[in-house]
């Protein structure tokens, strides 16, 4: 399944080529890095190069790339969205209360309007109250997690439909549809980053904030729309991950920042801003998806977890960076 | 200039009152005079096991009349928060305290000043020692998990391969638990134990370390997992790659869920580990003490396996329970 | 009164509201918080809740006065929080052992400062950005935590640890001793010293601190370094309060730590601020925090008032224009 993840990245042979030799580097070293983790544990583990493992994987990985595409963008604007795990868990407990009871399409839309106003209060609060984003949302982690407190007290939600948890658990073909959902969002981010004026503003705004306002680009409403679309991706993250664990509660949402992060860095987005993009996030996320199956198919304890994210995170920052310079010198 | 910063000086200080004052319906209700007042510990508001325990708590606290407020640090299971709490409670000074540690060693530093204080303690759940409490009312991890252990096992006839999903490894319910496991085991040499793994007592965390297990091990005869909700997240897993049915997967604690998987054949059977119960005897021997009665040192709850033969029989949520009798728990 | 005299007067009283309208959102917060919670709950103000308090606020203050540093040089160190149970519990583990107290400090101090120059050096000399330096060791320190204890607490402290929390010397507990002690060391060293001087200015102006040819980085360095170091006593605060080291008990507190010192009036661009406010943001948080449970606020809102809060104090400030 590498094969899906590359062609994800080499989407556009002239692109590739087009890009500088730093950013050529960071897709290039993605890449290697994937096909070697894959070698190495193929020898490691007689179970990991199996067609179901790798199906297994891209599971896994589906519904951290939904949750990290929209951190992306508002990565690519040099803000951070720290309310990604909790508005996922907010999202899941709203939406399986009212699908649980019957009302798919209502629980549905209950998900993504919560993920909405999330992301439009994020925005709101960035753009034009000007709070640092990093101050914004993690307030808004809170009121998220305080909120599904009150809503669920305690309580878990469990049996969902069964035609709704085909979004978690069905396959397309060979292909699960977790995976089609990702794979439908990341071509249609692509083009938007790529082809449309908002993203050419989300870079702009990223690269350098004080001549996008010069240029008279409406920053605000950008900055906005980002926030919003980062709720709304967590949104549907949030469904993804209740259709696979057939219940809801408010813990949901824990821990996920750090993988989260982790895929964007890994997918060689920058965080000063305007460097990067989204199928980078999608490699990013197969990488850690691999990585932690791979852990457990060896038998690393959990407690490694965290320093091996962290370390993973370090290293390809560090790389980048130190490749960017020796490119770009002579650097200020 | 400084007219509208000192506008803004007086906006900000209306809304910081408005903020204040905001809060006042929110309070508690208002502290009865003659009513006995009990502050009732739980580690989060999160975990629907500690909701049953708070309908406990409140059935026992209505019948016998008493204020019951229930303390929750707001980040789950935070030991310093914890230890925050109970100072606030002792500046309080509440009638009683009915307390669970969510650190058993961590906390005791902080009951020994709540026994300095004179507020009488009643331990549940997680047994302290070092402090003076009026008594300790719970389950014997340990001893539940090697019956539900051995009961799973001769169901098996004595052998198979086995895979143990392991809560919090720091948590002393979990290391119990695990022992009691262990213990069971030892008595069954048919039984080859292949993995053990931490699931953290969350479904998703469990469900994915298990997805890379079920890669691994092409045949699991039956999984022993720490707690009822990783173990509902296991069958989720099974049932989700076309291996339901093979496996007989048990839990510990009888949630909802877990009850509605057994009566429905999906799940094998649990123990029924109830913090309702727990809870409300927790409350009574509160009371008991406060009006001079004599209380035992310590009340374990009796051993109650729930497989699909007594299933229909079992209360399928914590309000519908029926409050154990306190004369037939403690003369046992 | 004569007239010059008269409009002296009050061209100071203006001078005094300006200031106290410059003040940061913490300043109104902990005023409202006080007078409010002083006339809603008997138990408020009095010594043995005030003291209490104090207490539970002195590893925040020493933890975030390390933070307006970090913060001041336009960067941020999440990893402070995990930091500090690293050091406890290695802290912890020597003691137990029968290592010297002094000795077991000694290599706490060691590991925060180690952690502290590993940040330092990849942000001012590789020019990593500092949100993903430390949110990688943030992950690392967690991880080296859990692994050496195995998750679990380190109990058994020899009991004069326990004096560092409960002793008092001259009338005042030793944690708020550290505290300002803390308070008046960074205090020198940011309003004093060459450091504090580098300290504002590579936030203010590190393009021209750089091309002066000073040895900026050096400093840059220091500042996480120092961070670090305060984190480690912190640790020892930590510790001696719960009697016991926990690999996790640091966790959420980098978060604690920089609300605490935003609220304080520090920005995260241009080395504006000052640990004064911090001391006061501490203060306020703690102060929040006490309030709503002594009113009896359950668990769930209390979750979404902090938020509303801190969003609320930090919103009300950047509109003033402190810090656009």
């Amino acid at each position: 399944m590498s094969i899906g993840a590359s062609s994800a990245v080499t989407a556009s042979p002239a692109e590739l080529l087009g890009l500088s030799p730093d950013r050529a580097f960071v897709a290039i070293s993605r890449l290697t890095a994937l096909v070697v983790l894959i070698v190495v544990l193929s020898f490691m583990s007689p179970y990991f190069l199996t067609w179901a493992n790798l199906v297994n994987i891209l599971r896994h990985a589906a519904p951290l790339f939904v949750m990290s595409v929209g951190l992306t963008i508002v990565v690519l604007t040099a803000g951070i969205d720290l309310s990604v795990g909790a508005v996922l868990g907010l999202c899941a407990c709203l939406a399986a209360s009212l699908i649980s009871t019957g009302q798919p399409e209502l629980g549905v839309l209950a998900a993504l309007g919560a993920g909405l106003a999330c992301g439009l209060v994020n925005g709101i609060l960035v753009a034009y109250a000007r709070i640092p984003a990093f101050i914004a949302t993690y307030g808004m982690l809170w009121i998220a997690n305080g909120l599904a407190y009150v809503f669920m007290s305690g309580e878990v939600i469990y049996g969902l439909p069964a035609s709704f948890r085909v979004i978690g658990t069905g396959m397309l073909g060979p292909v699960p549809v977790p995976v089609v959902i990702m794979l439908v969002l990341l071509a249609a981010l692509a083009v938007v980053m790529q082809r449309t004026p908002f993203g050419r503003g989300v870079y702009a705004i990223g690269g350098n904030p004080v001549a996008a306002r010069l240029s008279g680009m409406p920053v605000e409403r950008r900055l906005i729309g980002v926030y919003v679309l980062s709720g709304l991706m967590v949104a549907i993250a949030s469904l993804i991950v209740i259709a696979r664990t057939n219940a809801a509660d408010v813990s949901l949402g824990e821990e996920q920042l750090l993988p989260a992060i982790a895929a964007v860095c890994l997918g060689g987005t920058s965080l000063f801003g305007g460097v990067g993009g989204v199928a980078g996030t999608a490699v990013g996320a197969i990488i850690l998806a691999v990585v932690l199956n791979g852990m457990n198919l060896i038998g690393v304890k959990t407690f490694w977890q965290a320093g091996v994210l962290g370390l993973i995170i370090l290293l390809s920052v560090l790389a980048d960076q130190l490749v960017a310079r020796r490119i770009n010198r002579p650097s200020p | 200039m400084t007219i509208s910063r000192r506008g803004f000086a007086a906006g900000s200080l209306a809304i910081a009152g408005a903020v204040g004052t905001g809060l006042l319906p929110l309070a508690g209700p208002a502290r009865a005079q003659a009513k006995k007042r009990i502050a009732f510990f739980v580690k989060n508001v999160t975990n629907p096991f500690w909701k049953a325990c708070r309908i406990g708590a409140e059935k026992a606290a209505k019948e016998l009349g008493v204020d019951l407020q229930v303390v929750a640090p707001t980040k789950p299971d935070n030991i310093e928060e914890q230890t925050r709490l109970v100072e606030d409670w002792i500046v309080k000074k509440p009638d009683a305290f009915v307390f669970v540690p969510v650190d058993y060693k961590a906390l005791v530093p902080s009951i020994q000043k709540a026994n300095k204080a004179g507020i009488p303690v009643i331990n549940y759940n997680n047994k302290m020692t070092g402090i003076d409490k009026v008594t300790f009312i719970g389950s014997d991890d340990a001893h539940f998990e090697y019956e539900m252990c051995k009961y799973l096992f001769k169901s098996m006839g004595g052998k198979g391969d086995v895979v143990h999903i392991d809560g919090v490894p720091a948590a002393i319910t979990a290391q119990m638990r695990k022992k009691g496991f262990e213990k069971a085991v030892a008595e069954f040499p048919g039984i080859k134990v292949l993995a053990s793994q931490p699931g953290m007592y969350r479904r998703l965390p469990a469900q994915q370390v298990f997805e890379n297990l079920m890669q691994r091990f092409p045949k699991i005869d039956a999984v022993v997992s720490a707690n009822d909700d990783m173990a509902v997240g296991i069958v989720e897993a099974l049932h989700a790659a076309g291996r339901g049915g093979k496996t007989k997967v048990v839990g510990i604690d009888g949630i909802p869920d877990a009850i509605q998987a057994i009566a429905a054949g999906k799940m094998f059977a649990t123990v029924d580990f109830s913090g309702h119960d727990q809870s409300y005897l927790a409350v009574q021997a509160a009371v008991r003490h406060l009006k001079g009665e004599k209380v035992p040192p310590e009340i374990l709850l009796p051993v109650f396996i729930i497989d699909k033969g007594n299933v229909a029989t079992v209360a399928k949520t914590p309000e519908e329970r029926k409050p154990p009798s306190w004369d037939k728990v403690v003369s046992k | 009164m004569t007239m010059a005299a008269d409009t002296g007067a009050r061209t100071e009283r203006g001078a005094s509201l300006r200031r106290l309208a410059d003040a940061p959102g913490a300043v109104y917060l902990l005023a409202v918080l006080s007078i409010g919670l002083t006339l809603l709950t008997p138990n408020f103000f009095s010594v043995e809740n005030l003291t209490n308090v104090a207490l539970q606020v002195a590893v925040l203050v020493i933890v975030a006065l390390g933070m307006t540093l970090v913060i001041l040089t336009e960067g941020i160190d999440l990893s402070l929080g995990p930091v500090l149970g690293l050091c406890g519990v290695v802290m912890g583990m020597l003691v137990v052992s029968g290592t010297p107290l002094w000795l077991a400090i000694a290599a706490a101090v060691l590991i925060g400062a180690a952690f502290g120059a590993a940040n330092g050096l990849l942000v001012a000399y590789v020019a990593l950005p500092p949100f993903i330096v430390t949110l990688s060791t943030f992950g690392i320190a967690q991880s080296l935590a859990t692994m050496l204890t195995e998750g679990n607490s380190i109990t058994g402290l020899p009991s004069y640890v326990r004096w560092f929390n409960e002793g008092r010397l001259i009338g005042l507990p030793i944690p708020l001793w550290a505290t300002a002690i803390a308070f008046a060391v960074t205090y020198l060293l940011l309003y004093h010293t060459r450091f504090g001087r580098y300290t504002f200015a590579i936030g203010g102006n590190r393009r021209a601190l750089e091309l002066s040819g000073s040895n900026a980085r050096l400093f840059h360095v220091l500042v996480y370094v120092y961070a670090g170091v305060l984190t480690a006593l912190a640790s020892f605060i930590m510790t001696a309060r719960m009697n016991a080291a926990h690999p996790t008990i640091g966790v959420g507190l980098e978060f604690d730590a920089i609300a605490a010192v935003i609220l304080g009036g520090t920005s995260f661009e241009k080395g504006r601020g000052g640990i004064a406010g911090t001391l006061i943001g501490a203060l306020a948080v703690g102060v929040l925090r006490n309030g709503l449970n002594l009113m009896g606020v359950s668990t769930e809102w209390q979750v979404a008032i902090v938020g509303l809060i801190i969003i609320a104090a930090v919103g009300l400030d950047s509109m003033r224009g402190r810090n656009s």
